[in-house]
């Protein structure tokens, strides 16, 4: 929202000492943040007065005339399309590097051949209206080379404002409002309401006229108020109204549009004017499914029930609340209107303009809930302006006002000693009264500290219901800054305890010191394109309803799409890579949170996952992940090992059939590890080989947080006896089958650690060799050679014997 | 098999005398001195040998071996970096290194975290996939309510139903949260909850549709505007040096009464004015206010006898502040080159 600084002195007396800096300050400290302030000036900053002194033909072009142009300082040659253009004119020319409304930046440049230094403007070129059939002329007041902006007498400075920041201000989205804050803010005095409003004409106001009303939805349209006026005649807005609009960006329309526009930014009430030949009576109703009308705009929107609807009876004539029709629109022609002052529910306006993604200026003010009071000052202004654009206009019949749910008067009783605790800091009381009462509040103070307080009408829609919002007011005035500060008095408590994020610091410290691999975080959304050439099953993700992108249309349910995508993404830059990341996934299952108090509706299954991927040149990069997976989770449950890979059938799509296992850890399935196949490999154009983890930290911490506490172990006063054994084995015998038994043979073999694999030329191609270190020890006595033996032996008979192994000698 | 030893000998030793290099040394050792190496593979043979054979030339191999050793062991120790040290150039530089990254925003968050761990406040979190009700209806804002203009919202769909009420969304906000903690903790409560949030708004170098967040609320019998004060005073100071100042301003968000905003004195000019502050010598960091008693009843707990206190802080926008990142999109990015930085 734009605000006018010469707007506001209509209605606040401000002295010199208060130029426009301090104003936005006060703003910005006690009410709402102003975001900048503007010289009008520099909207039309290299934009001059030029006087067009020569008009020829351009050669290469039917439709355009080269135009040579006095600016003072010089003569410029400008290309000019315009048909109105001839010599003698005074013009607004914006010259090379001006940039005009809509961010449309001037160039020196040759326009079919031809030099053209700069642009003579149009109306609308400038924001200044719609006239696009020519070339703005000026009036005999123009000057050659003068700024436009002097031209026209421009000395306003703009305030702006976020909307977004008023969704709970709707008074404050009009220069009054803005300007009764003010008022308190820099002890000026306002000018009352009925002064502006200046009612001349005493119009009055009854439920039934000639003219016929009828409210049918009297919840969606809590005050309807309409009038009738003849004689009008629609003309261009005198000039002070043109600038009061173009000041904050409004182009203006034609009179009678202006003065609705000008009275909804001066008070915040949107009016509606509609051609009277077009209606006789109003209906307020509303809409029926796929009924359809076309809006000012040209646009057909297809209505449903939700929408509230004005209608003549028979057609609708405007969507109540964001715009008019097309049709009922005042034109050119038309020689009488009908004025609506109306207030519509917030919600019902809210949710018709957000489906028809149709935000106006007025539906903007009525979805923040507008005082139902202000409908009829609002039309008295109107009226007032209209008798002095519009001398002749006439009044038929009466106003009529059907107001059906009348505003209540809200109290809020509060204590003060209860408001300076909340603050935590005394306030005068005076001074907190002086202020509720000059922002409109009605205070009565009751027996001991209690107060009574009546809220305006236009802060009681929405704004201050409870107590905590005169809290707010009454601080907000008296400056946060100006609070001293103290801690808080509590006492000792025990913080909530939280394991899971300690365990994660844990592994996070592990993985990128002690392997060396560096932290993403990437996106939660994937596409259907990204996992279609990973292989993965993409029909039951769940969606994003209104997705930036095809990129970001699903939730994830693995971190394994994203770590692809920084190999693909980063592999010119490094021979090997190694990436991880803790973050997590989706799924289309009912998971443990409720959705709401209730909690009958579980939120989706959601699970913090760990993936790690490498990638290098050859197929290694396998069997390095392995070794950083057993080395992290051995480490991290401080076990010798039993960390355990198991072939899996239902393997994910994006892995080698052949290099993929499932990761166990104390018996427990935690997640899965594989070798990136060939297809993913082509598919994403990778030059090297991935190996990737993934790991469900659910599981994982679950786990170790079921883990008995720590202790050490107590060393055994025997000696450990250590013997190697190797075996060749056929392909098929996989490491955890003969760890198992080689573990489990006897109570005195206390580990076993694989020390070598080798498959080669040595050896059969379809056979390997493992060898292990076996570790023999008793708790009760040192081992002889012979009992090892003897243990021994048994063993690789066992193992010979079970695997069609061969022992191996040295 | 004499003459093989003593063959083996002067081969090894001629080799010994060549030695040029760290690699040289390697090299001597595989091929002779190694497990499976030759001067192994002889004593391994003379197993073959008859007993007394065996005798005479097991104590010359072993003899022989000896003197290998103990000669390659002189000359390798002059290739190994202890016994070099007399001659090194002490100016060579170090070797580089591989090392890992932390991801920039986990480095801040846990900056954050230590901060308020030592302040007695938990750490807890949330869904990122949330409810309506508790990512805004909850929180203040019913459906309809204007304020849910101010976040831009992916809402989610099972992707089945085409009659599917759109009651999932991604959380625009970290305090959802505050509703979950207070549910299940009830009051008194000081915590602070870290997160990922998201916005449906395109991206570019100052906009990004995930992001990074903390929340910190503190429940209790007798939390007022003055304690959030001197508590985001401390915060500042901590995350931005001693000197810091804070300066507060009205600021509506529905899920506090009275709520403001908090602007920091710029650490990077010292309150000077510069580029990053817009030449103000401020910087707005954190958003806060007393807790709405809407958002404590809907937590569960009685406005007439608790208040509460919370705040958010951008940890994204903190992480750029602090090491100068101009482009948001780098910290989803993977991009190796940025991330390696730290």
């Amino acid at each position: 929202m734009y605000i006018s600084y010469n707007w506001l002195q209509d209605y606040i007396k401000l002295s010199p000492k208060h130029d426009y800096n301090e104003v936005a300050n006060k703003l910005t400290y006690h009410t709402v943040e102003v975001e900048a302030t503007k010289n009008q000036k520099d909207i039309f900053s290299k934009v001059v007065v030029g006087k067009v002194l020569e008009v020829s033909k351009h050669p290469n072009a039917d439709k355009l005339s080269l135009v040579s142009v006095d600016i003072k300082e010089r003569i410029l040659k400008i290309v000019c399309g315009a048909p109105n253009v001839a010599s003698g004119q005074m013009v607004p020319v914006a010259l090379d590097g001006a940039i005009l409304p809509g961010d449309f930046e001037i160039k020196t440049s040759k326009i079919r051949g031809e030099l053209s230094e700069g642009m003579i403007c149009a109306e609308d070129e400038l924001g200044l209206g719609f006239e696009h059939s020519g070339i703005m002329v000026l009036n005999e007041k123009a000057k050659v080379g003068e700024d436009f902006s002097d031209y026209l007498k421009m000395d306003d400075v703009i305030l702006e404002i976020d909307n977004k920041s008023l969704s709970n201000r709707p008074d404050l989205l009009n220069h009054y409002g803005i300007a009764r804050e003010l008022s308190v803010l820099l002890n000026a005095t306002l000018k009352p309401l009925d002064k502006i409003v200046n009612g001349k004409n005493e119009i009055k106001f009854n439920e039934k006229d000639k003219f016929k009303v009828e409210v049918l939805d009297k919840e969606a349209c809590p005050r309807y108020m309409a009038i009738k006026i003849d004689n009008i005649k629609i003309g261009p807005s005198p000039d002070w109204l043109k600038e009061r609009l173009v000041a904050i960006n409004q182009r203006p329309v034609n009179n009678i549009v202006d003065i609705a526009n000008y009275v909804m930014f001066e008070l915040g009430q949107p009016l509606h004017t509609f051609d009277a030949a077009y209606v006789d009576k109003i209906e307020v109703r509303k809409a029926l499914n796929n009924e359809k009308v076309e809006t000012i705009d040209k646009k057909e929107r297809q209505l449903c029930s939700d929408d509230l609807v004005i209608t003549n009876g028979e057609k609708i004539i405007a969507i109540a609340g964001v715009m008019g029709s097309a049709e009922s629109q005042i034109s050119d022609k038309s020689t009488a209107l009908v004025l609506e002052s109306a207030n519509f529910s917030a919600g019902v306006v809210r949710k018709t303009a957000q489906r028809l993604s149709l935000r106006s200026e007025a539906s903007l003010r009525y979805e923040k809930s507008l005082d139902p009071n202000l409908t009829e000052v609002a039309l008295r202004r109107f009226v007032a302006l209209l008798n002095e654009v519009c001398p002749d206009a006439k009044i038929i019949g009466t106003g009529v006002d059907i107001y059906s749910n009348k505003h209540v008067e809200k109290k809020i009783k509060l204590n003060y000693s209860w408001l300076t605790a909340k603050i935590g800091q005394e306030i005068p009381k005076k001074e907190a009264l002086k202020s509720l009462r000059e922002l409109g509040f009605i205070c009565e103070e009751g027996d001991d500290d209690e107060i009574e307080v009546v809220v305006p009408s236009w802060r009681a829609t929405k704004d201050i219901k409870e107590k905590e919002d005169v809290v707010e007011e009454v601080l907000r005035i008296y400056g946060y800054d100006n609070i001293k500060s103290s801690l808080p008095k509590e006492e000792l408590s025990l913080p909530i305890d939280n394991q899971e994020r300690l365990l994660e610091r844990k592994i996070k410290d592990m993985l990128y010191s002690q392997f060396l691999l560096t932290e993403v975080y990437n996106y939660s959304f994937v596409g259907e394109e990204q996992l279609k050439k990973l292989n993965i099953d993409y029909f039951n993700h769940l969606k994003i309803a209104n997705p930036l992108s095809e990129l970001n249309s699903m939730l994830r349910q693995s971190l394994v799409p994203g770590l692809f995508s920084n190999i693909k993404n980063n592999q010119s830059k490094s021979d090997d890579l190694s990436f991880f990341e803790v973050g997590n996934v989706f799924f289309n299952l009912p998971g443990e949170y409720v959705k709401n108090v209730s909690g009958e509706k579980k939120l989706p299954y959601q699970e913090k996952r760990l993936g790690v991927i490498l990638a290098g040149k050859n197929k290694e990069v396998f069997s390095q992940l392995k070794n950083i997976t057993s080395n992290l989770l051995t480490w991290l449950f401080n076990l010798d090992n039993d960390v355990v890979y198991l072939n899996f059938d239902n393997h994910p799509g994006w892995a080698d059939e052949k290099l993929v296992a499932q990761v166990s850890v104390a018996g427990k399935s935690i997640g899965w590890l594989g070798l990136g196949s060939s297809d993913v490999k082509k598919n994403l154009n990778l030059k090297m080989e991935t190996a990737v983890l993934e790991i469900n930290c659910n599981s994982l911490f679950s786990l170790l947080l079921e883990q008995a506490p720590f202790k050490i172990k107590e060393a055994v006063k025997y000696p450990p006896v250590t013997r190697d054994l190797s075996f060749v084995l056929p392909d098929k015998i996989l490491y955890n089958d003969i760890k198992d038994v080689l573990i489990s043979f006897h109570p005195l073999i206390k580990s076993v650690e694989l020390f070598d694999t080798y498959k080669g030329n040595k050896l059969p191609s379809d056979k390997k060799s493992l060898a292990f270190h076996l570790v023999y020890q008793s708790e009760e006595k040192t081992l002889t050679s012979n009992e090892v033996d003897k243990i021994q032996k048994e063993l690789v008979e066992k193992i010979v014997e079970k695997f069609g192994a061969q022992l191996r000698d040295f | 098999m004499k003459s093989k030893l003593q063959n083996l000998k002067d081969e090894i030793l001629e080799k010994i005398n060549e030695i040029k290099s760290e690699a040289d040394v390697k090299e001597i050792e595989l091929r002779y001195f190694s497990r499976k190496g030759e001067i192994s593979e002889i004593m391994h043979s003379l197993k073959d040998l008859s007993l007394e054979l065996r005798k005479e030339f097991g104590v010359l191999a072993n003899k022989t071996k000896k003197e290998l050793e103990e000669a390659f062991s002189k000359v390798k120790n002059n290739f190994s970096n202890d016994e070099n040290c007399e001659n090194l150039d002490i100016t060579l530089p170090g070797v580089a290194m591989k090392r890992g990254h932390l991801h920039p925003i986990t480095i801040i968050q846990r900056e954050v975290e230590d901060l308020f761990t030592g302040l007695g406040f938990s750490i807890i979190s949330g869904p990122e996939l949330e409810s309506d009700y508790f990512n805004f209806t909850a929180l203040n804002m019913p459906p309809l309510h204007p304020a849910r203009d101010m976040q831009d919202t992916f809402y989610v769909t099972n992707g089945k139903d085409d009659n599917e009420e759109l009651d999932m969304v991604m959380r625009t906000h970290t305090s959802p949260v505050q509703i979950r903690a207070m549910q299940k903790y009830g009051a008194p409560l000081k915590a602070i909850i870290p997160g990922r949030c998201f916005r449906n708004e395109a991206t570019d170098a100052r906009h990004e549709h995930t992001f990074y967040q903390f929340e910190g609320l503190m429940v209790g019998e007798n939390i007022n505007f003055s304690n959030l004060k001197n508590l985001l005073e401390i915060v500042g100071i901590k995350l931005f040096g001693p000197e810091t100042k804070l300066r507060m301003r009205p600021k509506f968000f529905p899920f506090v009464e009275p709520g403001n905003n908090g602007e920091y004195t710029c650490f990077l000019c010292n309150g000077k004015g510069c580029k990053v502050c817009k030449q103000t010598g401020w910087l707005e960091i954190v958003g806060a206010g007393l807790i709405h008693p809407n958002v404590l009843r809907a937590g569960g707990i009685d406005p007439e006898k608790y208040s509460g206190l919370a705040f958010g802080f951008g940890l994204t926008r903190l992480a750029m502040l602090k090491y100068g990142v101009n482009d948001t999109r780098l910290f989803n990015s993977g991009d190796l080159k940025f991330l390696q930085q730290f």
